[in-house]
């Protein structure tokens, strides 16, 4: 098999580059099993890391076509292209990770007593207390670059030591000091962890409504929460909201092929009304009877990511009331952070759909081609919130002249960095535009509202919801209509 | 080339393993210390991957005598009493420890410590943190050695010991490359961990190279044992790169059975009482024998079955092996998983006393480079302990030798020099010298050995210790120390097998008819130094 290798040696190096090696490996070799091979056949000096063989003492994370892995774990397939975890760099796959260990706390007990830890604590505990320290989170974090974050890793130990009644040091103020609000909740770091931890929502959330009871959460978020207190809803009111503005039922054009209750969230309500709308009338044509109960609220997903939880159940209550009143055994999202949150935070006695999964699922009316280039950003509450990426590339693809895809990102505007730390959302934005302006793009579509915004904000380019453009290309085909 | 004076402290822990970051814990209360250590520190030894448990006895029902005699009857009794003695006497403070430390165990529903059974054990005494109890201790260990002022030096392989007179006095360290330096010690302990790496099928990591037996070996320690290599009855027997790869005991411990296949459950003609859960030197000979006589499986294993416990046991108890064989394919709650003998872990050892002496003034050693502890087979779960209670004691009786003005040998820093020098003009290729040397000790000193057979290794590897390696840049010289440090342990292990005439533990010799037990052997340790061997009589049992 062929494998292309990203070498480096400082002693004669000023860039690394590429090399490509073929070598013999039996059925269901690893990296690991590859890079051995290399080694002891082609160049004694290629430098890499590896220990237990059995993903156990993560020493070998490299990342393997971009995707953080372990190499041991890992089966290498031909055309792998290895690089070295995005950290400083020593030699070819070895990386320095002597800064990211100096920032693990460790614990603060009291010595030569053994202290007590039931049953529940190491409950608590445990699912915090697997990593293998492989850095993988910290090698693809967004945050860390764009802000003073620690990373991932970091917050778990920070959370484990708070959750420890052995530790004596005060970690909320450890974990804010390392960065605990700069974490914008895109669960990269869960994706890439191979002991699948949880961190965002079992360490950084934990920790932020811990700072949140000590009122230590950032200025803009102890207002947004003010606000949702006072007015059910994270966007003030500027003009007729989307939901003064539609019925209480919109039936669609001919047959009915299904009935959704519809949630709209706090963006879609007040702020980017028209892509709403335009939902709507994406529904209509697909024969989709939406049920809209006006007293639904917002879901509290900036509470629950700020750490300022106290209001969520109640948000939570009515929301489910509203739709259990209207009887519908569906309830459809058109924002990927509201969807995530039904989904995950909420315990429903119906079903969360997003558009573009339903859609899909119903099979929808084939829009006419809409021209220009257009890229897809998956918003990360999609992506990872909601295992959603097939769907709406196959939509973009459906209406789109020229669908140009790239690799997920987050794009800094989620975890309520954007209204916290909007310097950071900046950061972690420009680097997305970055990505945006290679494929070509002449359009973003997405499918949040707030990446939507932020977008469009850094990228100066027109970011279109991906119903508003299938309703484009309904609007050119006069027999749908 | 020339070799620089860097460092001087007050102890030297080499390997970062559970034994050595105990040591370099406890011996910083007596002065500067400095851990060394091949891999990322706490990333390189066994502990880390142990998944099984840490054997002590915490209950009333439970005693001390009973683990002691547990672990000899288990060690075939050639155990060090006295080593056993302080192992069951101490576990229990040494997990206590890790407690204070923050450890997370698993514990019971009523905030006990949990404790599970094991193999050739009479109680249930195993504690642990589901089936990554290592991992558990060693993140425990280097929390608290991360908040210690040891100086904690990652990546360096050390190429030999020095002496001050007969005092060990430091050692000559590389790193990645290639650049040498001494560090200078009042005192050292070894912490190196075992030699599974000699083996081609094994569970150790590739830091397992048993570089402490040759190191210690070379500066006139004496070891003893050298020929008892437990070879862990599950090991991984698919995908063919990862072969060995531990199928932890727990498994067993939980409620796993073997079958051949043909179906039927051998345990039962090889110990109908203790069944899966006897000793690993029987289970393992049982599988090999299984599938020497045609009832293996077509990898030449057998089934290890789990598919009859609740699938919410397996996911609590055995996490991480229900995620590495869910990477290979294989759900265990629906699948049996294919298992045989992989080489696991190396008995024998530097001869240490109670306080982790060994024959050497100023050198200390605990951990799987010891022998003594474990006699002839280990019992799962005695490993970890030994680890901890060693651990400590090598960093205490180390922190405990006085300070002095060390003076480095200068020849024999000259020799270390014409040696690494040598590796220029070698010819012989790393790999390929690894590579033979893995498969010459797999197939001729395996489970089952015989004079023949031995003979035939100690001719090969012989061969391949004469002929020199060859290096091209620095980058390559601490593979080519370690190299020699295995070679020199697999020569060790065949010594050792060829003098012990008798099936003993986990060495069997299949052309030895014997008249006497373990219990009634008229042998004691097989040792080795300076060049020597031999085995230790028994007068009252001759």
């Amino acid at each position: 098999m062929k494998v292309t290798i990203s070498r480096f040696d400082p002693a004669c190096d000023s860039e690394p580059h590429f090399e490509t090696y073929e070598v013999t490996a039996a059925d269901k070799a690893r990296v690991l099993n590859v890079l051995d091979a290399v080694r002891d056949n082609i160049d004694a000096a290629l430098a890499y890391r590896h220990c237990c063989r059995g993903g156990q003492c993560g020493s070998c994370a490299v990342r393997v076509n971009g995707e953080p892995v372990l190499a041991c774990m890992q089966e290498a397939s031909d055309g792998d292209v290895i690089e070295p975890l995005d950290l400083p760099r020593i030699r070819d796959l070895v990386t320095d990770i002597a800064p990211i260990i100096a920032n693990l706390a460790w614990l603060n007990g009291a010595d030569e007593v053994c202290s007590f830890v039931s049953h529940d604590d190491v409950e608590d505990m445990k699912p915090l207390r697997e990593c293998i320290e492989c850095f993988s989170c910290i090698s693809s974090c967004p945050a860390i670059s764009a802000s003073e974050y620690k990373g991932p890793t970091i917050m778990c130990q920070e959370q484990r030591l708070n959750l420890d009644p052995r530790d004596k040091s005060d970690r909320i103020i450890e974990a804010v000091e390392k960065g605990l609000f700069s974490c914008t909740t895109c669960h990269k770091c869960v994706e890439v962890c191979p002991k699948g931890i949880e961190t965002p929502k079992k360490a950084v959330e934990k920790l932020r409504a811990e700072a949140a009871k000590r009122g230590l959460s950032l200025p803009a978020h102890k207002a947004l929460a003010a606000l949702i207190e006072k007015t059910g809803r994270s966007v003030e009111r500027k003009e007729p909201t989307f939901l003064e503005r539609v019925p209480d039922v919109i039936e669609p054009y001919g047959e009915v092929r299904a009935t959704v209750g519809f949630f709209v969230g706090c963006m879609f309500n007040a702020r980017v009304i028209q892509p709403a709308l335009d939902a709507m009338e994406v529904l209509k044509i697909n024969g989709v009877r939406v049920i809209i109960p006006k007293d639904q609220v917002c879901c509290g997903s900036p509470l629950i990511r700020t750490g300022l939880s106290g209001f969520v159940p109640e948000l939570s209550r009515r929301n489910i009331d509203a739709f259990v009143k209207a009887g519908v055994d569906t309830v459809l999202t058109i924002c990927a952070g509201c969807g995530s949150t039904l989904k995950n935070d909420y315990k429903t006695p119906f079903r969360i759909v997003d558009i573009t999964e339903f859609l899909c699922e119903i099979g929808y009316v084939k829009p006419e081609k809409v021209e220009g280039v257009y890229t897809y950003h998956d918003p990360c509450h999609l992506l990872r919130g909601q295992g959603i990426s097939k769907q709406p590339r196959e939509l973009l693809s459906a209406v789109a002249e020229r669908f140009v895809d790239m690799p997920a990102r987050c794009c800094g505007a989620g975890g309520g960095v954007k209204s916290g730390q909007p310097e950071e959302a900046a950061k972690i934005g420009a680097v997305r535009a970055e990505m945006v302006k290679k494929t070509g793009a002449d359009y973003i579509v997405t499918v949040c509202p707030f990446c939507e915004f932020h977008l469009h904000q850094v990228t100066g380019l027109p970011v279109k919801n991906i119903t508003t453009l299938m309703l484009e290309g309904y609007n050119r085909n006069t027999k749908v209509l | 080339m020339s070799i620089a004076e860097k460092s001087d402290c007050h102890v030297l822990v080499i390997g970062s393993g559970g034994a050595g970051i105990r040591a370099a814990v406890e011996a910083k209360n007596f002065g500067d210390t400095i851990i060394i250590s091949k891999t990322i520190t706490g990333k390189g030894g066994c502990t880390v991957m142990a998944e099984g448990g840490f054997n002590a006895v915490l209950k009333d029902e439970d005693s001390k005598k009973t683990h002691f005699e547990d672990t000899m009857k288990g060690g075939a009794y050639l155990n060090d009493d006295a080593l056993v003695e302080t192992l069951v006497s101490e576990a229990p403070d040494r997990i206590r420890d890790l407690f204070s430390w923050g450890a997370v165990f698993d514990m019971t529903c009523e905030n006990k410590i949990a404790q599970r059974p094991f193999g050739g054990q009479r109680f249930a005494r195993t504690c642990y943190a589901g089936d990554h109890t290592g991992h558990e201790m060693v993140m425990t260990l280097l929390e608290k050695l991360r908040g210690s002022d040891v100086s904690i030096r990652d990546e360096l392989t050390v190429v030999e010991l020095l002496k001050d007179g007969d005092k060990v006095c430091g050692a000559v360290t590389c790193d990645r490359e290639g650049n040498l330096e001494i560090v200078k010690a009042d005192s050292v302990v070894l912490a190196t961990g075992g030699a599974g790496q000699v083996y081609d099928t094994t569970t150790n990591s590739t830091a397992g190279t048993g570089d402490g037996y040759a190191l210690a070996y070379r500066a006139g320690a004496e070891l003893i044992d050298m020929e008892q290599v437990q070879f862990h009855p599950t090991g991984a027997v698919t995908p063919y790169e990862s072969r060995g790869r531990l199928i932890t005991e727990a498994v067993r411990g939980e409620g796993g059975i073997l079958k051949n296949s043909l179906g039927e459950r051998f345990m039962k003609k090889y110990d109908p009482v203790r069944m899966e859960l006897s000793t690993r030197d029987i289970v393992a000979r049982a599988i090999a024998t299984e599938v020497l006589e045609g009832r293996g499986t077509e990898h030449g294993g057998v089934w290890l079955d789990v598919t009859h416990l609740p699938r919410e046991k397996i996911e609590e108890r055995l996490p991480v092996m229900l995620n590495q064989f869910m990477q290979f394919g294989v759900d265990i709650r629906e699948q049996p998983m294919e298992v045989a003998p992989t080489a696991h872990h190396f008995m024998g050892g530097l001869r240490i006393t109670q306080n982790a002496e060994t024959t050497l003034p100023n050198l200390f050693a605990a951990g799987e480079v010891t022998g003594g502890v474990h006699g002839g087979n280990r019992l799962g779960g005695n490993a970890l302990a030994d680890t901890q209670v060693f651990g400590r004691r090598a960093g205490l009786s180390a922190g405990r030798c006085e300070s002095y003005a060390k003076s480095i040998d200068a020849k024999a820093v000259k020799e270390i020099e014409n040696k690494i020098d040598a590796l220029y003009k070698g010819t012989a290729k790393i790999s390929d010298v690894r590579k033979s040397m893995k498969t010459v000790m797999w197939n001729n000193v395996g489970i089952y050995r015989n004079e023949l057979d031995l003979l035939v290794a100690e001719r090969e590897i012989k061969k391949l210790i004469d002929s020199p390696l060859r290096i091209s840049s620095p980058r390559e010289i601490s593979d080519a120390v370690i190299t020699q440090n295995m070679l020199l342990t697999a020569k060790l292990v065949i010594e050792g097998a060829l003098i012990r005439r008798e099936s003993r533990g986990a060495h069997t010799r299949t052309d030895i008819k014997q008249s006497w037990n373990n219990e009634t052997s008229p042998f004691g340790h097989t040792f080795f130094v300076r060049g020597k061997c031999g085995i230790e009589l028994k007068e009252d049992k001759l």
